[in-house]
């Protein structure tokens, strides 16, 4: 975020997952951050809001509940195929409807959704693990490869996210791997620059010096003193991804970058059903873009929610 | 609501600086983009699935359908048209030839006589003589960067003396020479290029023509601009305009077709267009045309395992159902059976059609030829020496219509124990790197055939596998290797004797199944729709597509 | 503040070189600029003269060399789809992009200003709510698949029920041949929509939380207490300040709109920047795609530049520093 007392920008700065990818295309722009003073005001607005994170959170364990448990939840088997029924709309059999193949909708969209929710977890776990490492690294050791980590930042910054992803992906294939660390390869930088600023106020100060001079190493000084605080950001950071991953992922997808066939995300279902846009088929279009506005919706709350109650600011309520 | 009054204020004013912007727009919109107002017969808009890459037909760059029937079959003379007779495609002299051309044996040597109609002239009033004919074969046999000279590099010279006769002399003999001056490239002016770079010139459209329309504005990547061409010796253009508006979105073109934003669409039969075609289209007409000159097919490698053993390739072929397929994807079109060789229905002539209909569904044969060429199955799927009967198909990704017959391949596949992933990538990495270099063990795609001549040798003769003999440009992508085929097929390609091509053609459609070479999926039939305010469509033509009589089109 | 603004600038020259070489490097590792010839029946000697050309047999550093020589000169090569100047092509795309991104961030400035505003003064009223709501949900709807629905109930649906003869609204290109002011607009209204929803959810959100910012700092209560009238302190002293960081945000995602509308261009059909990556990247076209994303990091880095210029303009604390 700008920062709120108006002190001086040297460059700019990474906003976060969310803001490597253009805003307007991704549908996911810059989320504002500044919070209020009066602690009544504070008390009812964190109270709303950590409601609203907690269904948010059920919402999500229960979306990957029926989804990797697909398996037992789904009615019909995976691809399983009914080339004289064809597609058909939403009825009691077929809650959802039907695929040209007469797949069922539902099933689809619940195996669909193992790769979109495994690639979003996938990516903000790798992406905020690369992130620690590196902006640890960077913060001790100091000068040049601060300089370089900074520099490579900056180089990732004025591409263009989804057509750098896109070029990524017709260079090294797509498969849903490939999708995961090329998307992680482009979210790494914010974790990074959290975690080195931390390490850079740590390490001058005397408990840390104490530890080293009793034998602490490096790591186990990340662990111990610099983690717990900075754990706010990470995990703000780490939840964001997970709904930024999900809808590069269905972008570059939409675009033809998306898993192989049988295989599906939701992405790729709204990419196959493009061109029922005003035709009896159009219902194929509407649940995965229902999935996916649900899941990051629930994503952002829950993250919205997390930011407030890691904010040091609002700590007394 | 009870926002304060200057809050209320400032949120008009922003919104009536909207209004207001909006209005001072028509200095952004491009001025000059406005077709001519109608004056008789109208505006059409056609939408069109793809923009060609450049206009200048003979390079490199060009080569595409949607280049044929945009711009080149409305502004190039040609010397034969594609026309229905007796139940079947036929050549016949177009209206820039007095009389049909002649073919002869002159000191042994085949000759091609073209006798030019005297009324024939360009745009600019220039006659078209036989100069124009002899620019054409230097430029196509001797340029740079050509797309494809074949014929053209057999000519040994174009005799002009008399500017109404053309007489073209071959070094080696031809049978397909037909197609020259034709379809693809027609004739260039000669007075208006010679000198010149012809690319540069042509490649981004010109404003001359030899055909009842010229090429009034090609904005790239919007539109072109088609308007009559008042010096045309023809039948004269009776719409004042013709837009073909890009829709490069197989979708969207759809979409733009139901939202009324163009009055006719050409598209490849994807299933939301024939689903509209059999839900029953409103205010429109449609054509389905079977008799094209596409094949859709499976294409194999026949080098690569596992279809490097002829018992595998015809096994896979007894594991398909293709009618179920053709059924999924056409059915509604009336279309319910596979087509069963491998030249395509315009050529039934040439062709056995029932080459490949011993192939369907049969799982006890599969079982058979796979035991007999030394597979067992295990866990489900076949294994010799330890490798299981695993493959991968490849097609061009984001073409439904190819992703369900994947998929339904897939499950049927899996039913008679063969191993298939799907490994879909764009058209340009397919084309260009994919199956000239032959990695790849199975291709999804279609051929087009733009004349009237068998021609399989190109993509089935051995010596046309991509190698260094042919500074790896040959089109045997599926490294087919059958030493009785060549000679058959290269008779076809040379034998100016009809008939002698026709029993060729024959023969080597039943090798070629027998061998189970490759395996014909369907004829991929074209689809015309157009508006009800269209008048003068008159059905599809398998080169020249709905577009053949446009200049008989008007707006009711 | 010129030495500020010259450093800025300085730094930003080497960001571009060495993104516009590893670009170069990763186009040149992706593609083969002949592959395209390779679709031809005549390729060999093509392929050849193109290989020479390019310089294909020399070594990267010396091909980035002779690429970056003629990119400054203005030589920016000649695209192996369309045999067109790259230079053309993509200025003739920009025109468009340009088009949509001057409306939509026209429209979602004073939206989300407006929007901004109004929650922060009337914090926690309904509207409030409503609109925070409302910038969450569009926040996360999928761009594209915003764009489908609203062709389907925008255009193509109200086409069908009413059984016009027309769509209401148009969806494909930014005019149709007829031309004409209002041709335009109907063409125009879905993808700037589709664009304006997340631009106006990020953007509102981040005006409302720096006026809250502003409004409960001490000098507005001190204005406030010496007696200025209410409408004064807000435009005045809320306002004015409160559209600093505003400033800056909407210059950092303005740069990164010149190379992100991809997916709307695809979705409308407009010929624009996106559609030309999308098109260029399909066909392998590596001189137009090298060009491509030198041009559109120069657009993020120049806008980058103009976030800080804003900022240290409007903001004189900055300038001190």
């Amino acid at each position: 975020m700008r920062p709120r007392d108006g002190t001086p920008i040297p460059e700019p700065e990474p906003i976060g997952p969310s803001h490597l990818l253009p805003p307007a295309d991704v549908g996911f722009a810059t989320a504002g951050g500044v919070t209020s003073r009066s602690p009544w005001e504070l008390f009812r607005r964190r109270f709303r809001r950590h409601r609203l994170a907690l269904v948010s959170l059920g919402v999500l364990i229960g979306l990957c509940i029926v989804c990797f448990g697909a398996p037992f939840f789904a009615p019909y088997a995976r691809d399983h195929q009914d080339l004289t029924l064809g597609a058909v709309g939403p009825s009691w059999h077929h809650w959802f409807g039907t695929d040209e193949l007469g797949r069922d909708e539902l099933t689809r969209l619940l195996y669909a959704g193992q790769i979109s929710l495994e690639i979003g977890l996938a990516v903000a776990a790798l992406s905020t693990l690369v992130g620690v490492v590196i902006g640890a690294i960077a913060g001790f050791v100091g000068k040049a490869t601060d300089q370089m980590l900074m520099r490579v930042t900056d180089l990732f910054l004025v591409l263009p996210a989804l057509a750098v992803l896109a070029l990524a992906l017709e260079k090294f294939g797509h498969d849903s791997f490939t999708i995961i660390w090329v998307l992680a390869a482009l979210f790494w930088m914010y974790v990074a620059r959290v975690v080195r600023a931390q390490v850079l106020v740590i390490r001058e100060q005397e408990f840390v010096e104490a530890a080293r001079a009793s034998g602490a190493t490096g790591p186990w000084i990340v662990v111990r003193h610099v983690l717990p605080n900075c754990v706010g950001p990470i995990v703000v950071n780490a939840t964001l991804a997970v709904a930024a991953a999900i809808v590069a992922e269905s972008s570059l997808s939409f675009l033809g970058f998306g898993v192989q066939l049988p295989a599906t995300s939701w992405g790729r279902m709204i990419s196959d059903a493009e061109g029922y846009v005003g035709t009896s088929h159009a219902y194929l279009l509407y649940f995965p873009g229902l999935a996916i506005l649900l899941t990051v919706l629930a994503v952002n709350f829950l993250g919205d929610g997390l930011r407030d109650a890691f904010d040091p600011t609002s700590e007394p309520a | 609501m009870n926002a304060p009054r200057w809050l209320r204020g400032a949120v008009a004013v922003a919104l009536g600086g909207v209004c207001a912007s909006l209005v001072v727009t028509p200095s952004l919109a491009d001025p000059g983009r406005s077709a001519p107002r109608a004056s008789t017969g109208g505006q059409i808009v056609i939408g069109a699935e793809q923009e060609p890459d450049c206009a200048d037909w003979i390079d490199a760059c060009a080569g595409e359908s949607w280049g044929l029937w945009t711009m080149q079959e409305e502004t190039m003379p040609r010397v034969f048209d594609v026309v229905r007779r007796d139940g079947r495609w036929v050549y016949s002299p177009s209206i820039l030839m007095a009389a049909s051309p002649s073919l002869s044996t002159v000191n042994g040597a085949q000759v091609v006589t073209y006798q030019i109609n005297p009324q024939a002239v360009w745009s600019d009033g220039v006659p078209i003589t036989s100069a124009d004919f002899a620019y054409t074969w230097d430029q196509v046999a001797h340029g740079a960067d050509i797309f494809d000279r074949t014929g053209y590099d057999q000519i040994a010279s174009v005799n002009d003396t008399d500017p109404h006769t053309a007489v073209v002399t071959f070094s080696t003999p031809f049978a397909g020479w037909h197609q020259l001056f034709g379809a693809d490239y027609g004739v260039f002016p000669s007075h208006i290029l010679a000198g010149h770079d012809r690319d540069d010139a042509m490649k981004d459209g010109y404003s001359w023509s030899g055909g009842p329309f010229k090429i009034q504005a090609w904005d790239k990547g919007i539109d072109v601009i088609l308007v009559p061409n008042p010096r045309y010796w023809g039948p004269k253009p009776r719409s004042s305009s013709v837009t073909f508006k890009f829709l490069t979105d197989t979708a969207a073109e759809f979409q733009a077709f139901q939202g009324g934003e163009v009055d006719a669409i050409y598209p490849a039969p994807e299933p939301e267009a024939v689903d509209a075609v059999k839900a029953g289209l409103t205010d429109a007409d449609s054509v389905v045309n079977t008799d094209t000159g596409n094949i859709e097919a499976l294409w194999m490698n026949n080098a690569a395992f596992p279809f490097d053993s002829v018992a595998v390739r015809q096994a896979v072929a007894y594991a398909i159902d293709r009618n179920a397929i053709v059924r999924l994807l056409f059915g509604s079109l009336g279309v319910t059976t596979a087509t069963n060789s491998l030249n395509p229905p315009i050529l039934a002539p040439y062709s056995d059609q029932q080459a490949f209909a011993g192939y369907h569904l049969d799982l006890a044969k599969v079982t058979q030829l796979m035991t007999s060429d030394g597979w067992q199955k295990s866990g489900g799927i076949w294994q010799k020496g330890g490798r299981p009967a695993a493959f991968s198909i490849q097609s061009t990704a984001g073409d439904k219509r190819r992703e369900l017959t994947e998929q339904v391949l897939q499950a049927q596949l899996h039913q008679a124990g063969f191993a298939v992933t799907i490994q879909n990538t764009d058209a340009n990495t397919l084309f260009g790197t994919v199956l000239p270099a032959g990695t790849f063990q199975m291709g999804l795609y279609a051929e087009v055939v733009t004349d009237l001549d068998p021609g399989l040798c190109t993509v089935l003769c051995s010596q046309n596998i991509p190698g260094p003999a042919n500074g790896n440009s040959g089109e045997n992508w599926t490294r087919t290797s059958i030493p009785t085929l060549d000679p058959l097929l290269e008779t076809v390609d040379t034998n100016t004797n009809d008939a002698a091509r026709v029993n060729a053609s024959k023969a080597a459609d039943r090798i070629i199944a027998a061998q189970q070479v490759t395996l014909p999926l369907d004829p991929l039939p074209n689809l015309a729709i157009w508006s009800k305010r269209i008048h003068g469509v008159d059905g599809d033509n398998p080169v020249y597509a709905m577009f053949w009589n446009l200049s008989q089109w008007q707006v009711h | 503040m010129l030495s500020y603004v010259g450093r800025r600038v300085l730094y930003s020259i080497p960001v571009i070189l060495v993104a516009s070489f590893l670009t170069f490097a990763f186009v040149r590792a992706t593609f083969d600029p002949t592959a395209k010839l390779r679709q031809s029946r005549t390729a060999a000697s093509a392929i050849r003269e193109e290989r020479q050309h390019l310089g294909l047999n020399e070594p990267l550093v010396e091909q980035y060399g002779t690429w970056l020589g003629r990119f400054v000169r203005g030589d920016w090569g000649t695209s192996e789809r369309t045999h067109e100047a790259v230079s053309a092509q993509i200025g003739r795309a920009l025109w468009n992009t340009t088009q949509l991104i001057v409306w939509s961030v026209l429209l979602s400035a004073m939206a989300a200003v407006a929007i901004g505003v109004y929650s922060a003064l009337r914090q926690y009223s309904v509207l409030d709510y409503t609109f925070t709501g409302l910038s969450f949900l569009g926040l996360a709807l999928p761009a594209f698949w915003f764009g489908l629905i609203a062709i389907e109930f925008l255009a193509v649906g109200p086409k069908q029920w009413f059984h016009l003869s027309q769509p209401p609204l148009f969806f494909v290109g930014l005019h149709s041949t007829s031309g004409g002011v209002v041709d335009y607009l109907r063409h125009l209204v879905l993808p700037v929509l589709t664009l304006t929803v997340g631009i106006v959810a990020g953007w509102s959100r981040f005006q409302r939380a720096s006026m809250l910012d502003i409004m409960s700092s001490d000098y507005i209560r001190t204005a406030r207490a010496k007696g200025v009238p209410r409408r004064r302190v807000v435009l005045r002293h809320g306002l004015r300040n409160a559209l600093v960081p505003l400033v800056t945000v909407m210059a950092l995602d303005i740069g990164a709109l010149f190379g992100g509308l991809i997916i709307t261009e695809k979705i409308f059909s407009v010929p624009g920047m996106g559609k030309l990556f999308f098109d260029s990247l399909l066909a392998g076209d590596a001189t137009t795609l090298t060009a491509w994303l030198v041009v559109t990091a120069a657009f993020i880095v120049a806008f980058n530049l103009l976030a800080d210029l804003a900022y240290s303009w409007l903001d004189p604390r900055v300038r001190v520093a």
